[in-house]
Formats: C-alpha cells, sequence, structure tokens
C-alpha cells in the first residue's frame, strides 16, 4: 500500500508537471505564415526598396482618367461615347452638371491616393537601411507623390495631407483636408529634394529625372502664381537641360517619338500583357487611347475605339490658318475617310473631329486583348514645349522680363510653322493672350486644358455651365464624405 | 468515554462479496460494475459474475450494468449480497459521452442525440456519416455526389454561416475526420446540438459530434466477428430526354422559328438513336468485409480489427472506384487499481479515381446535352466527335470524356491515442490523453494529348499534374474531476482541464508536359520529355493551433434537479492581435419533473424531464492570417520599354479579426410513457450566429484598396439566426414473439439572415449559365443562399400580349409569342435587373426521418426512410447551344396560341428565356427509402455445434426508392457551399445497391 501510494503521488506529479509544461502560454498560439513576405518586416535589402518604388511607378499608369476628364471638362472636346449615358460620369463633367455621385471622379481620388499609399510605404521605412543609390531611390519617390498629390489639389482642392507615413483605418475621421497652401507646400518640398539628388538621366528610360523634378515643381509654382519661383526654376531646366524640340512635329506623338529629345517626364504603357474591364487601373496599356478611337474604324493607320473625347468645332477654329500643328492634333474624319477610303461610324455627339495625338494605331501581332485597353501610347506628361510656354508665362504675367517671355514663346513657334515668319512681339496682356492662345494649340488634347482656364481665371466666361465658385475643383465622392464621418465637409456648393 | 472515541477514529470496515445474475435468465452476468456509492471505490463482477470488495460498514452499494437497471444496496453488515439485475430496456443506466467526461443519459440536461451501435449495424453505411441521415433531429447530411469515396456535408440545426458550417468531429476525445472511419469500428455516436457543446468552445458553434470506437470488455472470453457482403450498385434515376425521334422534329422547330433550314429534313429513319445515359451507367460490384478480435481478462481489454471495403463506380468502368483497408488495435488495461491506461492505433489506406463528377462539364452534363442522333462510335470505330457548330465549345462525347479520363489518389493515414485515467485520491481522477492524425496523400492526374474537334478539353501536349500533401494534428487534453455527494442529497461534479490543439502540413504541386507515348503509364513528371521551362511547381505550408482551457460544474438534487455551468477561454492563431482570447460561458438545467411528489401518482408517465440550455459558443473556421498584411499586390511599370515586377501591399489586414460567435437558445424536454416503451423528445433551439465573415468591406480610398491587386479587408460583419422545433418519437414493443422499434424524427428549421454589414446589406455567389450575374445570395431577410431571379408569369400567347407588357429587351431579345413572359415587380415599366426576387431557397424547411425495426424468432426486418420537405433546386445542367438535346418536358414547349403556358417555344434565335428565372428553380423536397434489409439468425443450438455462436445472413437494398417532383438525379446532393448550394449541374446520383452478407460470431 505504502508502494502504491508512493508510486501514485509519483506518477500524479509527474503528469501534473508535464501539464504544466506542456500546456504552455498563449505564445504558443502566436505564429505568423511561413515563406510569406510580410508587408510589415519587408525593406530587408536594396532589391526590396527597388521593387516597391516600382510598386510606386505602376500607379502613374492609371492617370489615364486624369487626362482624357481633363480634356472632357474644358471648352477643348465633347464627352462623345456611344449615347448619353455611355461612362455616365464623364458625361456628366462634361457638361458641368457632376456631382458627388460620380465614379469616375471617385476613381480619380481612389487611384491618386493608392499612389500617395504606395509612396508613404516606402518613406515609412526609408532609414531602415542604408545603401548606395537610397537617395536617387528617394528623390524619384517623393517626386512620385508630388505627382500624385499635385493631381489631386488639382481636381479636389483641400486634401488629407500624410507624409513618411501610410494612411491607417480611422485616419479618414481624424485627419483634415490640408489647406491647398500646405500641400503645395508639401509638394514643392517634395520637388526641391528630387531636383537636389537626382541627375538629368535616369537609371532607366521612364524613371525620374532632374528635368522632370524641375519641370513639375515650375508648374506647381506657376499654378499658384509665384512667378518669380517658376521662371527661376524653370529657366535653369530651360539652360541645364538636355532637352530640345523636336522638329518633326508629328513624329512626337508616333511610336518612334516616345521618350524623344523634348520629353521631360512621359508615362509608359506597354501591350504585352492583356487587360479587362474589372480593373482598368491594372492595365500596362493607355486605356484612354482606346476610349478615344474611331468608332468602328476600318481603314490606314489607326484602329478602332469608343469615339470619346472629340474635339469641337471651335478648338479646330483657335488654329491659325496655316498652323500645320492642326493636321497632327486633330483628326478630320470625314476628309480623311475621302482621301484614304477608311470606313467609320459615327457616335454620341458626333463632331467629325477626333484626338489624333492619342489615337489607337495599328497593332502589332504581340498586342494582348482587350485590344481597346492595352494600347501602348506613351502619355507625355511634361514636353519641353509645354516648359517653354510655362517659361514665358512666368516671365510675362510676373512682369519680369516680357523680352525673354517672347523668346520662349517663338522657340515653339519657330518650331511649329518651321520659320520665322510667326513670330509674336507683343507684350503685357496681349503677349499674355498671345501665350493662352499658344498653348490652347500647343497642348491640345493632353490633359491641360481645364485647369490652365481654372487657374488664369478664364474658366466661367469659355466653358459652357461652368459655375464660378463651385466647379474650379470637383466635388468629393459622397462616400469619401460618408466614411469621415463628419470629418470633412465638401467643396462649396457640392 | 472510550467506546465514544472509538467510534469517531476508527471506522469499521467490511469485506462483501456476492454474485450478480441476470433476472431475465438466471444467467451469472461478468463485467458489473460495483461501486461503494459516493466514492471511487469499485470493481466489476468476474467471469462468473462473482465480485469482492471492501467497503465501509455503513456503506451502500450500486450495481450497474449496460442494460440493466441499477439496483442500490445498503451494506448493513452482511458480508455476502447476490444480487439480480433487472434488464432496463431503454437504457436510462445508459452511459453518454459528454465533452470531457460522461453522463448518464438520464441526467443530461442539453440537447444531446446519440446513435448506437446497433443502429449502426442496421443501416450499414459505407461512409460514417450516412449513419446520421434521418436518424436523429436536428441533423441534415448531404452528399457532395453518388461517386464512389465522395465526400458528405452534416449540418446540424441549419446553416450558422456563409463560411464553413461544418461540425467539430471528436473521435475518442481527439480531433479527427469521419470520412476516413471503418463504420464497424464505430461503438456509438454522440451529437451535441446546443450550450452542451459549449465546454467546446471556439470548436463547438457548429455542433459537436463525439464519436466513441469499440474496445473490448472486461472478463469475456474472446470473441471473433466477421462481417461480409456483396452488393450490386445501379442507378437510381436515369433522366428523361428525348429520343433521336423526338429530337429531330424539336431541332427541326427551332431552326424554323428562326428562318434557318431543317437540320433533318427527313425524320422518319432517325428511331431512337443513342441513349447516352443508358451508355454511361452500368451495374457495379461493391463489397464490404471486417472481422474483429475482441476480449478482455481482469484487468486488460483488447480489440483487433481489420477491413476492406471495395466499390466500383456505376460510371465509367474501371476509371472510377474507391478502395479503402483499414486495420486497428485498441488496448485499454488497469496498471494499478487506480491508474487505467488505454491506447489505440488504426492504419487506413485508401485508394481513389474519379471522373468529373459534378462541376460544369461534368460526365453526366455531356451525356444530357449529347444529341441522340449521334452514334458512340463513328465509321471509323473512333469516339465520335461533338460538332462545335451548334455544341457550343464545351459539350464532348462522354464516353470519349471518360476513356480519356486518368486519374489516381492515394491515401495513407495513421491516427490514434494513449491516455492514462487515475483516480489519485478519493473523489478525484486525473486523465491526460493525447490523440493523433497524421497522413500522406498524393495524387497524380494526366491530361492525354487529345483533339476534340475545337474544344475547350482540347490540348495540343500532353501533361501530367501530381501532389504530395502532408497533414498532421494532434489533440492534448488534461483534465480533473472531482465527484462527490454531500449530505446525501447534493451530487457535485467539478471538471478542470486544459486544451492543446495543433494542425500543421504542407503541399507540394508539380506539373510536366510531353508524357512519353502519350500513355498513363509513363505519366510521372520524371519521365516527361518537355522542355525545362514548362515544368512548374508549387507549394503550401500551414501551421494551426488553439491553447484552451475549461471550467464545468455539475450539480443535481437527488437526480431531481439538474444544473451545469461551463466556461471555456481559447486562444487561437486565427485571432487576430486585437482579439486573441474568447471566453465562452454556458449553462444548462434540468428539472425531472416525473420525481416530484404531485406527478408521481400519475402512472402513465413514467419519466418527464424538462431542460433549458443557454451559452455562447464560438467556430475558428475562418482563413488564417487575415491580421496580416501580406506583399500580394499587383506592382507592374515599364521600364526600358519591358515590364518589371515590384511588390506591393495587397489585401488590407483586419487586426480585429475574430471568431464567429454563436448564442444558443434550447428548451426541451424527454417524456417517457407506458412503462418505458414510449419516448418522445421535444426540443425548440434559437441560435444566432453573428460575426459572420464578409470580405471586400468598402473602405475609404486614402487607404490604397484600389491599387492593382489591393482589396479592402474582410471583417466580421454578419449574422444569420437558425430557430426551429425538433421532435423525436420512438416506441418499442411487443406483440407475442414480435418484438418492434418504431422511432420517427422530425426537425421544422427556419434560417434568416439578420445582417450583412458591408454597405449594400447583400453578398452574392453561386453560378448559373455563362455570363449570368451570380444567381444566391446572402441578405438581410432572407435565408442563407436564396436564389435572386427573375418571376415568371406565364408564356405570352398573343402578339397583342407582348405590346401589352413591358419591353423585356433588356434580358437579351423582345419578346415575341412563345416566350417567357416577367413580371414587373417594381412597376417602372421597364423589365431589368431591379425586377429580381427571391424566388427560392435550397434550405429544407423539414427534415424528418423514419426507422422502423421489428424481430421476429430468428428474422430481423429493418427499414429506414428520410425526407426533406421545402429545399429548391437550381436546374443548372441544360447548355444553351443551339444543337443540345432536351428533357422531355420540352414535348410540351408552346407551339401556338393557347398549346400551353409553362413551357416556352424553341428557336435558335437569341431569346430572354435563359435568364435565371423561377423557370429554372424546382421544389427538391423528397421521401427517400434509404435502407430495407431482411435477416435471418440460424438457430443458436444449430450454429453452437460448430462453435459459432451467432450466424446471420442478410439481405437488403439501400437507397431503395426516392419519391419526388424533382426532374434531376438527385435531389439530395448538394456542394455543401452555403452561397451557392442547391444549384444541380449534373450531380452523380447515389446509386441504389443491392447487398446480400453474412454475420459471424464465433
Amino acid at each position: 500500500m505504502r508502494k502504491f501510494k508512493s508510486i501514485k503521488l509519483f506518477i500524479t506529479g509527474a503528469a501534473l508537471l508535464s501539464v504544466l509544461i506542456y500546456a504552455c502560454t498563449d505564445e504558443f498560439v502566436e505564429t505568423s505564415p511561413e515563406y510569406s513576405i510580410d508587408s510589415e518586416n519587408y525593406f530587408n535589402s536594396e532589391n526590396d526598396y527597388y521593387y516597391a518604388l516600382i510598386g510606386a511607378y505602376d500607379i502613374l499608369q492609371s492617370t489615364y482618367v486624369n487626362a482624357i476628364l481633363g480634356e472632357i471638362a474644358s471648352d477643348n472636346t465633347l464627352c462623345g461615347g456611344e449615347n448619353a449615358t455611355d461612362v455616365i460620369g464623364w458625361q456628366q463633367v462634361d457638361d458641368m452638371i457632376h456631382n458627388p455621385v460620380n465614379s469616375n471622379l471617385h476613381d480619380i481620388w481612389n487611384w491618386m491616393f493608392a499612389g500617395v499609399q504606395r509612396t508613404n510605404y516606402f518613406m515609412e521605412f526609408k532609414d531602415k537601411m542604408d545603401f548606395e543609390g537610397k537617395e536617387q531611390m528617394i528623390g524619384e519617390i517623393r517626386f512620385l507623390r508630388a505627382y500624385y498629390y499635385f493631381e489631386l489639389v488639382k481636381w479636389f482642392g483641400p486634401v488629407p495631407l500624410k507624409v513618411d507615413e501610410r494612411f491607417e483605418l480611422g485616419d479618414e475621421t481624424t485627419i483634415p483636408r490640408s489647406p491647398v497652401e500646405d500641400v503645395y507646400a508639401q509638394i514643392e518640398a517634395d520637388l526641391m529634394y528630387a531636383d537636389s539628388v537626382l541627375d538629368y538621366t535616369a537609371p532607366a528610360l521612364g524613371r525620374v529625372t532632374k528635368g522632370a523634378a524641375q519641370a513639375l515643381l515650375g508648374k506647381a509654382y506657376l499654378y499658384q502664381e509665384k512667378f518669380d519661383e517658376a521662371a527661376l526654376i524653370l529657366e535653369t531646366l530651360i539652360l541645364d537641360g538636355p532637352y530640345s524640340l523636336e522638329t518633326d512635329y508629328n513624329k512626337i506623338f508616333e511610336m518612334e517619338g516616345e521618350n524623344g529629345s523634348g520629353s521631360v517626364f512621359e508615362v509608359q504603357y506597354t501591350d504585352v500583357e492583356g487587360a479587362s474591364f474589372d480593373c482598368l487601373q491594372c492595365s500596362e496599356g493607355n486605356v484612354a487611347v482606346g476610349f478615344s478611337g474611331v468608332r468602328g474604324y476600318e481603314g490606314p493607320l489607326f484602329s478602332p475605339g469608343f469615339s470619346f473625347n472629340v474635339p469641337t468645332q471651335e478648338v479646330v477654329d483657335e488654329f491659325e490658318a496655316d498652323d500645320p500643328r492642326l493636321g497632327v492634333a486633330i483628326l478630320d474624319i470625314e476628309a480623311w475617310a475621302d482621301s484614304t477610303g477608311a470606313e467609320y461610324n459615327t457616335g454620341y455627339e458626333h463632331t467629325g473631329y477626333f484626338n489624333r495625338k492619342y489615337l489607337p494605331r495599328k497593332r502589332s501581332a504581340n498586342a494582348q486583348g482587350d485590344l481597346n485597353l492595352t494600347n501602348p501610347n506613351n502619355y507625355r506628361a511634361i514636353r519641353y514645349a509645354d516648359v517653354l510656354l510655362m517659361a514665358a508665362e512666368a516671365y510675362n504675367r510676373g512682369n519680369i522680363d516680357d523680352g525673354i517671355a517672347q523668346g520662349y514663346l517663338n522657340q515653339v513657334r519657330q518650331r511649329a510653322f518651321g520659320d520665322l515668319n510667326h513670330d509674336i512681339l507683343l507684350t503685357g496682356s496681349a503677349l499674355t493672350d498671345a501665350i493662352y492662345h499658344e498653348r490652347r494649340v500647343e497642348l491640345v488634347g493632353e490633359g491641360h486644358r481645364f485647369f490652365d482656364l481654372v487657374r488664369t481665371g478664364r474658366a466661367a466666361d469659355e466653358i459652357d455651365g461652368f459655375e464660378a465658385g463651385k466647379n474650379e475643383v470637383f466635388p468629393i465622392p459622397l462616400e469619401e464624405i460618408q466614411f469621415s464621418n463628419g470629418n470633412w465637409q465638401n467643396n462649396p456648393n457640392y | 468515554m472510550f467506546l465514544i472515541v472509538s467510534f469517531q477514529v476508527f471506522a469499521q470496515q467490511v469485506t462483501v462479496d456476492g454474485v450478480v445474475t441476470s433476472a431475465d435468465d438466471g444467467e451469472t452476468l461478468p463485467g458489473v460494475t460495483v461501486m461503494e456509492k459516493g466514492t471511487s471505490n469499485g470493481t466489476i463482477t468476474n467471469i462468473d459474475g462473482y465480485y469482492q470488495i471492501t467497503v465501509e460498514a455503513d456503506a451502500v452499494l450500486q450495481f450497474s450494468f449496460v442494460g440493466s437497471k441499477m439496483k442500490e444496496i445498503p451494506v448493513a453488515g452482511q458480508s455476502r449480497i447476490d444480487v439480480t439485475l433487472e434488464t432496463d430496456v431503454i437504457g436510462l443506466e445508459e452511459i453518454v459521452v459528454i465533452g470531457y467526461g460522461t453522463a448518464k443519459k438520464k441526467d443530461i440536461t442539453g440537447s444531446v442525440s446519440v446513435v448506437d451501435n446497433s443502429t449502426i449495424e442496421d443501416l450499414k453505411p459505407v461512409k460514417v456519416e450516412q449513419a446520421l441521415q434521418g436518424t436523429m433531429a436536428g441533423v441534415n447530411v448531404t452528399s457532395q455526389s453518388g461517386s464512389p469515396g465522395a465526400g458528405l456535408n452534416i449540418r446540424i440545426r441549419g446553416i450558422s454561416t456563409n463560411g464553413d458550417a461544418s461540425p467539430t468531429v471528436i473521435i475518442d476525445g481527439y480531433a479527427g475526420d469521419l470520412g476516413t472511419l471503418n463504420p464497424a469500428d464505430i461503438e456509438s455516436i454522440t451529437v451535441l446540438k446546443d450550450a452542451q457543446a459549449a465546454i467546446y468552445g471556439t470548436a463547438g458553434a457548429n455542433g459537436v459530434i463525439l464519436v466513441t470506437t469499440k474496445t473490448g470488455k472486461k472478463n469475456t472470453s474472446p470473441v471473433v466477428n466477421v462481417n461480409s457482403s456483396y452488393g450490386i450498385q445501379e442507378t437510381t434515376r436515369m433522366l428523361p430526354v428525348l429520343n433521336a425521334t423526338e429530337y429531330a422534329v424539336l431541332l427541326n422547330e427551332s431552326y424554323a422559328a428562326n428562318g434557318q433550314e431543317l437540320p433533318y429534313p427527313d425524320v422518319s429513319l432517325l428511331g431512337k438513336g443513342t441513349d447516352w445515359q443508358d451508355e454511361l451507367f452500368e451495374t457495379a460490384p461493391m463489397n464490404n468485409t471486417d472481422i474483429s478480435l475482441s476480449g478482455g481478462s481482469e484487468n486488460t481489454t483488447y480489440t483487433i480489427s481489420a477491413s476492406n471495403l471495395n466499390q466500383d463506380g456505376i460510371i465509367g468502368g474501371d476509371k472510377t472506384g474507391y478502395d479503402r483497408s483499414t486495420a486497428r488495435i485498441s488496448i485499454g488495461t488497469d496498471v494499478y487499481e487506480w491508474l487505467k491506461l488505454n491506447t489505440s492505433l488504426t492504419y487506413t489506406h485508401i485508394d481513389r479515381k474519379s471522373v468529373n463528377d459534378y462541376a460544369l462539364g461534368s460526365v453526366l452534363f455531356n451525356a444530357m446535352n449529347m444529341p441522340p442522333t449521334l452514334p458512340v462510335y463513328d465509321e471509323t470505330g473512333n469516339y465520335t466527335l461533338a460538332p462545335v457548330n451548334g455544341l457550343g465549345i464545351e459539350i464532348i462525347n462522354p464516353l470519349a470524356q471518360v476513356a480519356n479520363t486518368y486519374n489516381d489518389y492515394n491515401l495513407n493515414k495513421f491516427n490514434g491515442n494513449v491516455g492514462l485515467e487515475t483516480n489519485f485520491a478519493e473523489h478525484f481522477s486525473a486523465t491526460a490523453r493525447i490523440g493523433f492524425n497524421t497522413s500522406n496523400s498524393d495524387f497524380r492526374d494526366f491530361l492525354k494529348e487529345i483533339d476534340y474537334g475545337g474544344k475547350v478539353f482540347d490540348h495540343s501536349f500532353s501533361s501530367v499534374n501530381q501532389n504530395r500533401i502532408n497533414d498532421n494534428e494532434y489533440t492534448f487534453d488534461a483534465f480533473v474531476t472531482y465527484d462527490n455527494t454531500f449530505f446525501d442529497f447534493h451530487h457535485t461534479t467539478v471538471t478542470l482541464g486544459t486544451t492543446v490543439y495543433k494542425t500543421w502540413g504542407d503541399g507540394l504541386f508539380g506539373y510536366g508536359t510531353d508524357v512519353p507515348y502519350n500513355s498513363w503509364d509513363y505519366a510521372s513528371i520524371g519521365a516527361t520529355l518537355g522542355g525545362i521551362e514548362e515544368q512548374t511547381a508549387g507549394s503550401y505550408v500551414y501551421d494551426q493551433r488553439r491553447l484552451s482551457y475549461f471550467g464545468r460544474i455539475q450539480y443535481d438534487y437527488q437526480a431531481k434537479y439538474l444544473l451545469s455551468a461551463m466556461l471555456r477561454r481559447d486562444a487561437s492563431t486565427k485571432f487576430g492581435p486585437n482579439n486573441t482570447v474568447a471566453y465562452f460561458p454556458s449553462v444548462t438545467a434540468g428539472w425531472v419533473i416525473s420525481e416530484e411528489n404531485f406527478l408521481t401518482s400519475l402512472d402513465f408517465i413514467d419519466r418527464l424531464k424538462i431542460r433549458a440550455s443557454y451559452g455562447i459558443l464560438g467556430s475558428d473556421k475562418i482563413p488564417p492570417y487575415q491580421y496580416i498584411s501580406q506583399l500580394n499586390g499587383e506592382a507592374t511599370y515599364v521600364l526600358d520599354g519591358s515590364l518589371v515586377n515590384g511588390q506591393a501591399i495587397g489585401t488590407l489586414p483586419n487586426p480585429n479579426i475574430k471568431w464567429e460567435e454563436s448564442e444558443q437558445i434550447d428548451v426541451g424536454f424527454d417524456l417517457k410513457m407506458l412503462g418505458n416503451r414510449l419516448d418522445i423528445n421535444a426540443d425548440y433551439f434559437r441560435k444566432t450566429t453573428k460575426d459572420l465573415l464578409i470580405p471586400s468591406i468598402p473602405v475609404s480610398g486614402i487607404l490604397g484598396t484600389h491599387a492593382p491587386g489591393a482589396a479592402s479587408p474582410t471583417i466580421n460583419a454578419g449574422t444569420v439566426l437558425n430557430q426551429g422545433v425538433e421532435l423525436a418519437i420512438g416506441y418499442r414493443g411487443s406483440i407475442n414473439d414480435l418484438v418492434y422499434h418504431i422511432n420517427y424524427n422530425v426537425t421544422y428549421l427556419q434560417n434568416e439572415v439578420l445582417k450583412v454589414n458591408n454597405g449594400t446589406g447583400f453578398y452574392p455567389g453561386g453560378v448559373f449559365g455563362v455570363g449570368q450575374p451570380m444567381p444566391s445570395r446572402m441578405e438581410e431577410g432572407y435565408p442563407m443562399g436564396y436564389f435572386y431571379g427573375y418571376e415568371t408569369d406565364g408564356i405570352f400567347q398573343t402578339q397583342a400580349e407582348v405590346d401589352a407588357h413591358p419591353s423585356q429587351i433588356d434580358l437579351g431579345a423582345e419578346a415575341q409569342p412563345g416566350d417567357i413572359r416577367y413580371k414587373d415587380l417594381n412597376g417602372d415599366g421597364k423589365i431589368n435587373e431591379d425586377d429580381r426576387t427571391n424566388i427560392g431557397d435550397p434550405i429544407p424547411d423539414y427534415v424528418m426521418g423514419l426507422n422502423l425495426s421489428f424481430k421476429y424468432k430468428g428474422f430481423d426486418f429493418v427499414a429506414y426512410a428520410y425526407a426533406n420537405i421545402g429545399n429548391d433546386m437550381v436546374r443548372n445542367y441544360e447548355r444553351t447551344q443551339t444543337d443540345v438535346n432536351r428533357l422531355d418536358y420540352m414535348l410540351d414547349r408552346w407551339t401556338g396560341t393557347g398549346t400551353t403556358n409553362e413551357v416556352p417555344r424553341i428557336t435558335t434565335a437569341a431569346t430572354s428565356n435563359n435568364v435565371f428565372s423561377d423557370f429554372f428553380v424546382e421544389d427538391g423536397s423528397f421521401l427517400r427509402i434509404q435502407n430495407v434489409q431482411l435477416g435471418y439468425t440460424i438457430p443458436e443450438n444449430m450454429t453452437q455445434k460448430v462453435s459459432i455462436q451467432k450466424a446471420r445472413v442478410f439481405a437488403g437494398v439501400n437507397n431503395l426508392f426516392t419519391f419526388t417532383n424533382y426532374m434531376g438525379y438527385d435531389p439530395a446532393a448538394s456542394t455543401g457551399v452555403p452561397i451557392g448550394s442547391g444549384i444541380d449541374n449534373g450531380f452523380y446520383p447515389t446509386p441504389r445497391i443491392y447487398t446480400f452478407g453474412l454475420n459471424l460470431t464465433f
């Protein structure tokens, strides 16, 4: 009995002990998935930073909306499409009857903030490691962040600002919409840093250069009417940069002209990857190009599209009678069809004109479907001609030096007309008007017109239905106002 | 003075012995438990029914034995007590396994149902889950397919979630899987349906199935059982499709309606043509044999068993089949009087081959759609190719499909357990046990290089897929039980313990192209000749754990007032960092009213217990790592003119992710009347499950969820309610030599989704047709997975009727006379997607079962039937190509004004008749005679001469007949997914099996 008792106690004790050792603490249930990369434990090598950088570049391809909608909103083009309800969000913007329920404006908000989030993901971990070339990458990241925030402030005015850290769930109820000056201040800071660390040649074609940073900075200054700063930075770019105007105007927008001598910043696209309407922001092709194409087109040089973004007679008339840029920028479909025998259908709001710069061209054998969504045309975001005209405007409107302004303006006109007979020698407000005219005809179809009109106070006069004090910015999407739970108010009069 | 002292200090002990016999036949009873009441001091009668025990002089002895009424006899100074035990037909003393312990069936206060050994033997299920079909209230079992080895879905008290609603299966105390068990190894199955399962915490919300496997019995001489049966399987149904002549006539009409040339100008010589289903279905054999040896000595019990099941498929000849072999050993021994050890080990081997049996493009789907005018073989002796014109790119010759299917699946599994139980002190016992499962499977699938003439199944090169998967899990329990009765009336049991659970495993996949000789014999990745760039590989790994603590107090006052309370704490790897620990409390109570003075006078009531339970239970069957942010987003740009890939965040994590939680209320009663011959059990239950996971919840765009490859998080945002009534009635009686037993159970269930908090209020799922919106929804106010489509309103008979009705152009085409008319439900003058509504749901309103058994002299007869009432099924096996074959209901199509108001006209032009509407929803209610069996036991005096204790021969039919209006193969089939179930793509029907067999015991 004694022996049993002691064995009993021993076994019981051993059992209890094993239970205590084995029945572990809650640490037992804290595991993480094997072999998977967790976003919070990333950035362990230079490659990791590079891959995150690519992620931030990716979002540039979704700015096709900004380009096409920026034209449609202006007096350059009508919406077009198949009928009055085709892409209803665009139709409403065209007629200036848009409101906070607009899925396409919501796309711009969503995609540009996705871009900001990806740049801030990089910046959040920028101090985790050091390696040679890190500053270069930070420069590119900050340019991209500035690019996305510039789009946001152009389209929506005051927007929530967060730098070097990602937005977290709940920020929409606490972080306010920062005033426009603050957003621009951040944009300027980012671009000045980028300017300081980047070179005029990038490590790969498509990556940000010093010239791109300087050009965007100048543009940001110009939009704030900080003419002195704009003139200074743009002058530096013009004198130091390796850019020159392409002499063959038509070549600029063809495949051979991609990343040409006048390309200061270009969003890259390709057609070797398929795309679908389920995720337009995923497409590696330029979605705006397919949407701008001639409906049902069969003929040389071009391929068909959805007939959106159709130029008006008014913008055609804006060109001077002998301006050769008209034939490059705008396709007169009837004339073209007569001369080449091409066939086409007409869509809604058919004007007879199409945005030839960004019209779908004949596709290669490698092109992947859906062909309408995978056009490879790069978006020439900042062209040297634009830089020259911005510099001219800064020197003129800033009352700094009309002579220099004339010089830049005439460089553009000389390239356009191919001679010196079309130079402008006006000054003062007459020169301003001339510069405005030149911007319109040089940059038609590239998404700048609406914002040029708004920032120079001419929108109400030029755009039908434009309501001053309201339509200078677009409404914050209704769902975002709801998510913010009272933290954000919408733009005035929306 | 001295006397008083001695009384108080020394307790008198006496040794008592005696013999226990049965009151029925006077035979001695070995294995009877003799306990000193209120202690853990006990013994068991030996092979001669003899026991000896040393107890306190004033002790009371309890004699208990399964199937007998328990007897209590005070020692009162006697040294020899002989006892006769009366048979307790109903088994009030029956011990039932509840979580982490056992209880007498009569004392259980939760809603618990038991399937015992005899029912399992009567049903002879091929797979264990079939033993739960129609045998207990509240449990609904559906099969995924009738093909050999296919899985079954068990749902307890409704569909509790839009995720995984399967119950937890515990085998002998450790987590396991029913699908690989040999039914012959099972002693009993207990199902915990309400808060009784709360002691399983986050594994309990969908109900818990406790399986107890067979062990030997003490003091029994070795017994050998041999069971062998042979079965012939055939299909229960062939769909009534058109024969060649009818098909040609209809096809001509459809082409003519669209102004096209008639495809069969002369129909007179076509005859019947090919009956594709008849070509496919064949009878197939099934063999099932098991053998076991069990016995026990004074201290040790043992069981050793082995089995083999071999089942061919009724479709596909040697391309389908299922072979399961098991071997098992189970030993229990009393190492010391106070220390018990039990252990078991099972090995299972499964070999399975299958054809595409329930997805789109399944073999039966092809058989139904293939034109009967095509012969199986063409002039050259090869399988006829189905043309693309008129049949589309998916339909192929099903016999060719079967002939070109090559796959093989093998599983080797070990599972077992080791447990120690000790009574280390008076009233205390402690148990520690560990159970494990480890399995390895390998799968090989060969896709032959084949040309079906422009179909999606064409392969321009051969390929082979192989995978190896390793799965493991273990469960470790340790708990202490204190059991005592205070002051004679207050019986208390306290249990405290812990459970540790881990499941882990990995899978490896490989793919290679260009198999030598395009033959299955060489289909191995190592033998492939394709380029090295074509060989791809993939892998996954997983590791999930759960740590739990639990406590339970059971109290009863004289077994009349019963109360138990439980609390469980769970921590699981599935829970996010903001919700790491879950607590699950519950309470159950019972009142044996029949013991009260005011009722004991009522003779016709033998026992009436009312009970109620309330508890919070949980389910952690949610996807893992939802709280971790992974870099699986899309990051692709173009640099230097080429695509470059980067990394970006994918789905946003949800650090708040937690378990699904259900609040369960149950009120019920158990009534025994008429001398314990009539048994009535009834329950009302109400289960509200909240925190269901809803993916892609809308969040602000500033979080970047609209970036390529990104998505908004999954959050716990849904709630579903299941409530209903269960009733089970059983009657056993005898008329002279005829002993009979009737059981009927019925469950009425109402399922309603209460909340879907994702901004739209619904979540869609399921697939119907091609390119059509999803037909099923999880939506506030409707049953889970209900069908959302158009409501029909007869057929347009004249053009005037068409003109009087809003245009249906948005549905595909302008209507013409003979087309289906859809209701304009929102009255806006347009027929479009806003005119959709609830047109049915796959959840049955009533589930019932009827089990009859008769015994007369040496004969025994059983009949089991079960029914589902009120479930709807969607007919999705009709392809919308022009030349497909059709079901014969098409013979009643519209051919002119007034011909019919049910079936639309037939034409090859585009119509709106194929959109998802109630035309495709059918009532799937059915009554199935599941098992009928007649057996005869050869008289013992004859068999004993050859030392055979019992020899029984039997014959029966499994799945004899199904009464239903449903047109498809099998109204009891279901994929088991909560949103999208009840959609029939051509389910392989459960076969009818004629069996003959033999049971021997010696």
